[in-house]
């Protein structure tokens, strides 16, 4: 028997990731998923047990090397998108990534940034960042992707003003709703990136004392 | 100018790098590496998937370490340490060495 839900996260990650191992705990394991839905089919409850990497900092290359290296440890994995834009050929600058990683296409990395890994449950918490260094690096990544969102829709935000600097006019209503909408994503985007940021600034004082 | 301390100038390897290193002393494999690291530490260390995969590759990058077999079909992928990973270990165990005689000259033998 399986299950379909419609969930699209804004915290992709944390959210996303505990979301799943609530599921798991229920007794539902992921069999597939979409750009805003999942599909699970019965299990033992807690029999499995999921982890959310971001890998929207990766080249394809890079991508693929480290999906392979997680199914050769034995997990399953998913990729998932962050974003709800689905054209094809589009080209995307990605400041916060490495390398070639900074050129998302699509089709590509663009709509492929999380994997979701799942392991059978042996006990142990599902970690892929068991370092703290390597932790805030990889949270750290999280983090400028938001902020690099919010930095977008500020800028988005600005630009709806310049018809009414240009004409020297009153903004239309249509001008008002966009600015209310441009401002819930921005809300949307800044509150993980203010929840990443205390999570590192709390990491980086405990690593000034334990590795 | 800003002071390079010891640990950046390569003196303080991180444990996981120390570990990884002690686990390719013999051929290894990531999975393997990871069943040595817990098992050593007697659980004490439990090494993410994610922390592993970057540590590998970072000393891959730095010739502490190489890849001496892959199987195509399981992405399988061997490795073993250096000759300059090597001598990274030992200077990591001498310093931890220096470090246990200068806690045992200040706390004693029976530090209880």
């Amino acid at each position: 028997m399986t299950k379909t839900v419609f969930r699209f996260f804004f915290d992709f990650v944390d959210r996303q990731e505990k979301w799943l191992n609530r599921m798991a705990a229920k007794g539902y394991r992921l069999k597939s998923c979409g750009a805003f839905w999942y599909t699970f089919e019965r299990c033992l409850p807690d029999k499995y047990a999921y982890a959310v990497a971001f890998v929207a900092d990766k080249s394809q290359a890079e991508a693929k090397a480290y999906r392979e290296y997680l199914e050769y440890l034995g997990f399953r994995v998913w990729t998932k998108n962050i974003n709800l834009n689905f054209s094809i050929g589009k080209i995307r600058w990605r400041p916060f990534a490495k390398g070639w990683g900074q050129l998302a296409t699509s089709p590509g990395t663009y709509n492929q940034e999380l994997f979701i890994a799942e392991k059978k449950n042996d006990g142990q918490p599902f970690v892929l960042h068991s370092d703290l260094r390597d932790l805030i690096l990889s949270v750290r990544t999280i983090r400028n992707a938001y902020r690099w969102a919010v930095i977008c829709m500020l800028g988005l935000l600005a630009a709806t003003f310049l018809p009414c600097i240009r004409t020297a006019s009153v903004s239309s209503v249509w001008a008002h709703a966009g600015r209310a909408a441009i401002g819930i994503a921005g809300i949307a985007f800044a509150l993980p990136a203010a929840k990443y940021s205390t999570i590192i600034g709390r990491m980086e004082e405990e690593s000034q004392t334990f590795e | 100018m800003i002071p390079i301390r010891d640990n950046i100038k390569g003196g303080a390897l991180t444990e996981t790098t120390f570990l990884v290193l002690l686990a390719l002393y013999r051929p290894n494999h990531g999975y393997g590496i990871m069943q040595f690291v817990e098992r050593e530490t007697n659980r004490r260390v439990i090494l993410g998937a994610g922390t592993l995969y970057g540590a590998i590759n970072a000393l891959l990058k730095k010739r502490w370490i190489r890849l001496i077999a892959e199987e195509k079909d399981t992405n399988k992928k061997t490795y073993l340490i250096t000759d300059i990973g090597k001598r990274i270990a030992i200077g990591e165990q001498d310093r931890i060495e220096a470090l246990r005689n200068l806690a045992g000259k200040i706390m004693g033998a029976d530090p209880k």
